[in-house]
Protein backbone atom coordinates (compact mmCIF):
# COMPACT_ATOMS: atom_id res chain seq x y z
CA UNK A 1 0.00 0.00 0.00
CA UNK A 2 3.08 2.39 1.21
CA UNK A 3 4.60 1.61 -2.08
CA UNK A 4 1.56 2.61 -4.18
CA UNK A 5 1.38 6.03 -2.68
CA UNK A 6 4.66 6.93 -3.22
CA UNK A 7 3.81 6.06 -7.30
CA UNK A 8 1.28 8.03 -7.13
CA UNK A 9 2.56 10.91 -5.51
CA UNK A 10 5.56 10.57 -8.00
CA UNK A 11 3.07 10.26 -11.35
CA UNK A 12 1.90 13.40 -10.16
CA UNK A 13 3.82 15.92 -12.35
CA UNK A 14 4.24 19.76 -10.54
CA UNK A 15 2.35 22.19 -12.43
CA UNK A 16 4.68 23.87 -14.89
CA UNK A 17 5.98 27.76 -13.81
CA UNK A 18 4.00 29.44 -17.14
CA UNK A 19 3.84 32.82 -15.45
CA UNK A 20 7.69 33.06 -14.12
CA UNK A 21 8.80 31.32 -17.27
CA UNK A 22 7.00 34.30 -19.56
CA UNK A 23 7.63 36.87 -16.75
CA UNK A 24 11.04 38.54 -15.53
CA UNK A 25 9.83 40.96 -12.75
CA UNK A 26 7.21 40.47 -10.30
CA UNK A 27 3.72 42.70 -11.45
CA UNK A 28 3.92 44.98 -8.12
CA UNK A 29 6.94 45.89 -9.68
CA UNK A 30 6.33 46.59 -13.30
CA UNK A 31 2.80 48.46 -11.79
CA UNK A 32 5.12 51.05 -9.99
CA UNK A 33 7.87 51.25 -13.49
CA UNK A 34 4.25 51.52 -15.04
CA UNK A 35 3.80 54.99 -12.72
CA UNK A 36 7.22 56.14 -13.32
CA UNK A 37 6.60 55.80 -16.99
CA UNK A 38 3.42 58.37 -16.59
CA UNK A 39 6.31 60.12 -14.08
CA UNK A 40 9.04 60.49 -16.30
CA UNK A 41 6.40 61.41 -19.72
CA UNK A 42 4.88 64.08 -17.65
CA UNK A 43 8.57 66.04 -16.92
CA UNK A 44 9.19 65.64 -20.73
CA UNK A 45 5.74 67.52 -21.06
CA UNK A 46 6.63 69.98 -18.49
CA UNK A 47 9.73 70.51 -19.93
CA UNK A 48 8.58 71.24 -23.02
CA UNK A 49 6.49 73.49 -21.34
CA UNK A 50 8.89 75.59 -19.92
CA UNK A 51 10.92 75.79 -23.25
CA UNK A 52 8.03 76.79 -24.60
CA UNK A 53 7.94 79.78 -22.15
CA UNK A 54 11.45 80.76 -22.36
CA UNK A 55 10.84 81.00 -25.99
CA UNK A 56 8.53 83.26 -25.91
CA UNK A 57 10.17 85.68 -23.39
CA UNK A 58 13.43 86.21 -25.01
CA UNK A 59 15.54 83.53 -23.11
CA UNK A 60 17.05 81.35 -25.73
CA UNK A 61 19.71 79.83 -24.02
CA UNK A 62 17.46 77.82 -21.54
CA UNK A 63 14.94 77.22 -24.02
CA UNK A 64 17.55 75.27 -25.57
CA UNK A 65 18.70 73.66 -22.40
CA UNK A 66 14.96 72.78 -21.59
CA UNK A 67 14.31 71.48 -24.62
CA UNK A 68 17.33 69.30 -24.35
CA UNK A 69 15.68 68.24 -20.65
CA UNK A 70 12.54 66.92 -22.61
CA UNK A 71 14.21 64.81 -24.53
CA UNK A 72 16.20 63.04 -21.72
CA UNK A 73 13.07 62.61 -19.86
CA UNK A 74 11.85 61.02 -22.76
CA UNK A 75 14.91 58.90 -23.18
CA UNK A 76 14.45 57.74 -19.62
CA UNK A 77 10.77 56.83 -20.14
CA UNK A 78 12.10 54.59 -23.20
CA UNK A 79 14.51 52.89 -21.13
CA UNK A 80 12.06 51.97 -18.44
CA UNK A 81 9.17 51.28 -21.18
CA UNK A 82 11.70 48.69 -23.06
CA UNK A 83 12.66 46.94 -19.62
CA UNK A 84 9.01 46.08 -19.02
CA UNK A 85 8.23 45.08 -22.47
CA UNK A 86 11.61 43.33 -22.53
CA UNK A 87 10.98 41.81 -18.99
CA UNK A 88 8.16 39.75 -20.51
CA UNK A 89 5.52 42.51 -18.81
CA UNK A 90 2.89 45.20 -20.11
CA UNK A 91 4.42 48.86 -20.64
CA UNK A 92 1.28 50.88 -20.85
CA UNK A 93 1.83 54.38 -22.66
CA UNK A 94 1.13 57.17 -20.60
CA UNK A 95 -1.69 59.93 -20.51
CA UNK A 96 -0.40 63.49 -20.10
CA UNK A 97 -2.72 66.17 -18.82
CA UNK A 98 -2.53 68.95 -16.56
CA UNK A 99 0.62 70.77 -17.76
CA UNK A 100 1.81 73.80 -16.36
CA UNK A 101 2.44 76.72 -19.12
CA UNK A 102 2.38 79.41 -16.43
CA UNK A 103 5.63 81.11 -15.26
CA UNK A 104 6.40 84.23 -13.17
CA UNK A 105 9.84 84.36 -13.90
CA UNK A 106 12.81 82.36 -15.01
CA UNK A 107 13.83 81.90 -11.22
CA UNK A 108 10.21 79.88 -11.09
CA UNK A 109 10.96 77.81 -14.34
CA UNK A 110 13.83 76.46 -12.48
CA UNK A 111 12.49 76.20 -9.18
CA UNK A 112 9.80 74.00 -10.31
CA UNK A 113 12.37 72.21 -12.77
CA UNK A 114 13.91 71.49 -9.49
CA UNK A 115 11.02 70.14 -7.57
CA UNK A 116 9.92 68.01 -10.58
CA UNK A 117 13.04 66.44 -9.95
CA UNK A 118 13.31 65.73 -6.22
CA UNK A 119 10.06 64.27 -6.78
CA UNK A 120 11.26 62.03 -9.51
CA UNK A 121 13.57 61.02 -7.44
CA UNK A 122 11.84 60.05 -4.64
CA UNK A 123 9.66 58.12 -6.95
CA UNK A 124 12.99 55.83 -7.72
CA UNK A 125 13.58 55.59 -4.06
CA UNK A 126 10.65 54.25 -3.63
CA UNK A 127 10.13 51.51 -6.09
CA UNK A 128 14.00 50.76 -5.59
CA UNK A 129 12.12 49.93 -1.92
CA UNK A 130 9.58 47.82 -3.36
CA UNK A 131 11.53 45.77 -5.42
CA UNK A 132 13.66 44.65 -2.21
CA UNK A 133 10.18 43.82 -0.34
CA UNK A 134 9.33 41.78 -3.03
CA UNK A 135 12.97 40.35 -3.77
CA UNK A 136 12.70 41.70 -7.55
CA UNK A 137 16.41 42.17 -8.27
CA UNK A 138 16.72 42.70 -11.06
CA UNK A 139 14.08 45.65 -11.25
CA UNK A 140 16.52 47.13 -8.09
CA UNK A 141 19.83 46.85 -10.33
CA UNK A 142 17.86 47.86 -13.24
CA UNK A 143 17.08 51.53 -10.94
CA UNK A 144 20.50 52.03 -9.72
CA UNK A 145 21.50 54.09 -13.08
CA UNK A 146 18.32 56.14 -12.16
CA UNK A 147 19.49 56.90 -8.97
CA UNK A 148 23.13 57.95 -10.28
CA UNK A 149 20.95 60.26 -12.97
CA UNK A 150 18.67 61.78 -10.61
CA UNK A 151 21.99 62.94 -8.89
CA UNK A 152 23.14 64.64 -11.63
CA UNK A 153 19.79 66.12 -12.78
CA UNK A 154 19.24 67.66 -9.33
CA UNK A 155 22.71 69.55 -8.77
CA UNK A 156 22.11 71.10 -12.93
CA UNK A 157 18.88 72.56 -11.54
CA UNK A 158 20.74 73.43 -8.09
CA UNK A 159 23.69 74.97 -10.57
CA UNK A 160 21.71 76.68 -12.17
CA UNK A 161 19.25 78.79 -9.08
CA UNK A 162 22.52 79.17 -7.69
CA UNK A 163 23.64 81.55 -10.63
CA UNK A 164 20.29 83.78 -9.70
CA UNK A 165 21.54 83.80 -5.91
CA UNK A 166 25.25 84.83 -7.08
CA UNK A 167 24.40 87.48 -10.13
CA UNK A 168 20.67 88.61 -9.42
CA UNK A 169 17.00 88.43 -10.87
CA UNK A 170 16.61 91.45 -12.96
CA UNK A 171 17.77 93.00 -16.21
CA UNK A 172 20.93 92.14 -17.69
CA UNK A 173 21.58 89.66 -15.14
CA UNK A 174 19.00 87.44 -16.27
CA UNK A 175 20.11 87.98 -20.12
CA UNK A 176 23.83 86.68 -18.52
CA UNK A 177 22.16 83.53 -16.58
CA UNK A 178 20.20 82.50 -19.74
CA UNK A 179 23.82 83.32 -21.58
CA UNK A 180 25.40 80.72 -19.14
CA UNK A 181 22.93 78.00 -18.88
CA UNK A 182 23.63 74.50 -20.87
CA UNK B 1 -5.96 21.74 -16.25
CA UNK B 2 -5.20 22.96 -13.04
CA UNK B 3 -7.44 25.30 -11.46
CA UNK B 4 -5.09 28.66 -10.33
CA UNK B 5 -8.16 30.38 -8.67
CA UNK B 6 -11.48 30.26 -8.12
CA UNK B 7 -13.98 33.00 -6.76
CA UNK B 8 -17.88 33.30 -6.07
CA UNK B 9 -18.86 33.66 -10.40
CA UNK B 10 -15.38 32.94 -12.34
CA UNK B 11 -12.54 30.56 -12.37
CA UNK B 12 -9.32 30.69 -13.92
CA UNK B 13 -7.28 27.17 -15.05
CA UNK B 14 -3.73 26.79 -16.69
CA UNK B 15 -2.99 24.28 -18.92
CA UNK B 16 0.39 23.39 -18.75
CA UNK B 17 0.06 21.19 -22.39
CA UNK B 18 -1.11 24.36 -24.48
CA UNK B 19 1.01 26.92 -22.01
CA UNK B 20 -1.60 28.92 -21.74
CA UNK B 21 -5.06 29.83 -19.38
CA UNK B 22 -8.41 29.70 -19.17
CA UNK B 23 -10.73 31.80 -17.44
CA UNK B 24 -14.39 30.52 -16.88
CA UNK B 25 -16.68 33.83 -17.19
CA UNK B 26 -19.80 31.61 -16.46
CA UNK B 27 -21.49 32.39 -20.13
CA UNK B 28 -17.99 31.43 -21.36
CA UNK B 29 -14.99 30.12 -21.17
CA UNK B 30 -12.25 32.10 -23.04
CA UNK B 31 -8.25 31.17 -23.83
CA UNK B 32 -5.98 33.96 -22.92
CA UNK B 33 -2.16 33.57 -23.38
CA UNK B 34 0.12 35.47 -20.53
CA UNK B 35 0.62 38.52 -22.50
CA UNK B 36 -3.75 38.61 -22.56
CA UNK B 37 -3.85 37.85 -19.12
CA UNK B 38 -1.79 40.36 -18.27
CA UNK B 39 -3.72 42.55 -19.97
CA UNK B 40 -7.27 40.97 -18.36
CA UNK B 41 -5.12 42.61 -14.99
CA UNK B 42 -4.61 46.28 -16.29
CA UNK B 43 -7.93 46.42 -17.67
CA UNK B 44 -9.57 44.93 -13.95
CA UNK B 45 -7.42 47.10 -12.16
CA UNK B 46 -8.13 51.05 -14.14
CA UNK B 47 -12.14 49.88 -13.66
CA UNK B 48 -13.39 53.11 -10.93
CA UNK B 49 -15.43 50.70 -8.90
CA UNK B 50 -16.01 53.81 -7.15
CA UNK B 51 -17.76 55.33 -10.21
CA UNK B 52 -20.81 52.91 -9.57
CA UNK B 53 -21.84 54.41 -6.71
CA UNK B 54 -21.76 57.87 -8.11
CA UNK B 55 -24.80 58.20 -10.28
CA UNK B 56 -23.51 61.13 -12.12
CA UNK B 57 -20.55 58.56 -13.79
CA UNK B 58 -21.96 55.08 -13.94
CA UNK B 59 -25.93 55.31 -13.59
CA UNK B 60 -26.73 51.91 -13.66
CA UNK B 61 -23.14 50.12 -12.45
CA UNK B 62 -22.05 47.92 -15.00
CA UNK B 63 -19.13 47.63 -16.99
CA UNK B 64 -18.11 46.33 -20.21
CA UNK B 65 -14.76 44.29 -20.88
CA UNK B 66 -13.36 43.75 -23.78
CA UNK B 67 -10.95 41.06 -23.50
CA UNK B 68 -8.38 39.38 -26.07
CA UNK B 69 -7.57 42.46 -28.54
CA UNK B 70 -11.23 42.54 -29.01
CA UNK B 71 -12.22 38.79 -29.48
CA UNK B 72 -14.55 38.87 -26.70
CA UNK B 73 -16.75 41.49 -24.83
CA UNK B 74 -18.38 41.03 -21.50
CA UNK B 75 -20.79 43.23 -19.59
CA UNK B 76 -20.39 43.10 -16.12
CA UNK B 77 -22.40 44.42 -12.97
CA UNK B 78 -20.90 46.01 -9.41
CA UNK B 79 -20.70 42.46 -7.74
CA UNK B 80 -19.33 40.85 -10.48
CA UNK B 81 -16.76 43.50 -11.15
CA UNK B 82 -15.73 43.46 -7.27
CA UNK B 83 -15.65 39.54 -7.58
CA UNK B 84 -13.38 39.53 -10.79
CA UNK B 85 -10.83 42.20 -9.48
CA UNK B 86 -10.59 39.54 -6.31
CA UNK B 87 -9.97 36.93 -8.64
CA UNK B 88 -7.35 38.20 -10.76
CA UNK B 89 -5.29 39.60 -7.98
CA UNK B 90 -5.61 36.17 -6.29
CA UNK B 91 -4.60 34.52 -9.15
CA UNK B 92 -1.09 36.34 -9.68
CA UNK B 93 -0.67 36.00 -5.86
CA UNK B 94 -0.54 31.75 -6.73
CA UNK B 95 0.94 32.21 -9.85
CA UNK B 96 4.02 33.88 -7.91
CA UNK B 97 4.56 37.07 -9.62
CA UNK B 98 2.63 39.17 -7.70
CA UNK B 99 3.67 39.86 -3.62
CA UNK B 100 0.62 40.66 -1.12
CA UNK B 101 -0.18 44.00 -0.31
CA UNK B 102 0.36 43.31 3.16
CA UNK B 103 3.61 43.22 2.67
CA UNK B 104 4.21 45.97 0.12
CA UNK B 105 3.01 48.17 2.45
Amino acid sequence: MRSYIWYFCRKQKKMKDIARQQMSIKVSTMDALNEQIKMEGKASASYLAMASWCDQNGLPGSADFLYKQASEEREHMMKIFTFINDAGGNAISPEITNVNHDFSSLEEVFETALEQEIAVTKSIHKIVSLSRKSEDYAVESFLQWFITEQLEEEKSMRDILDLFQVMGTDGIALKLIDERIK
Amino acid sequence: MKTICRSKFYALYQSDEERCHYLDMGQKTIKLSFCQLLALRHKVQEIAIEDHFDSAFNKHGFETLMLCNKEHLFILNTLETLDLKELVEKSFFKLGIAYPASVLV
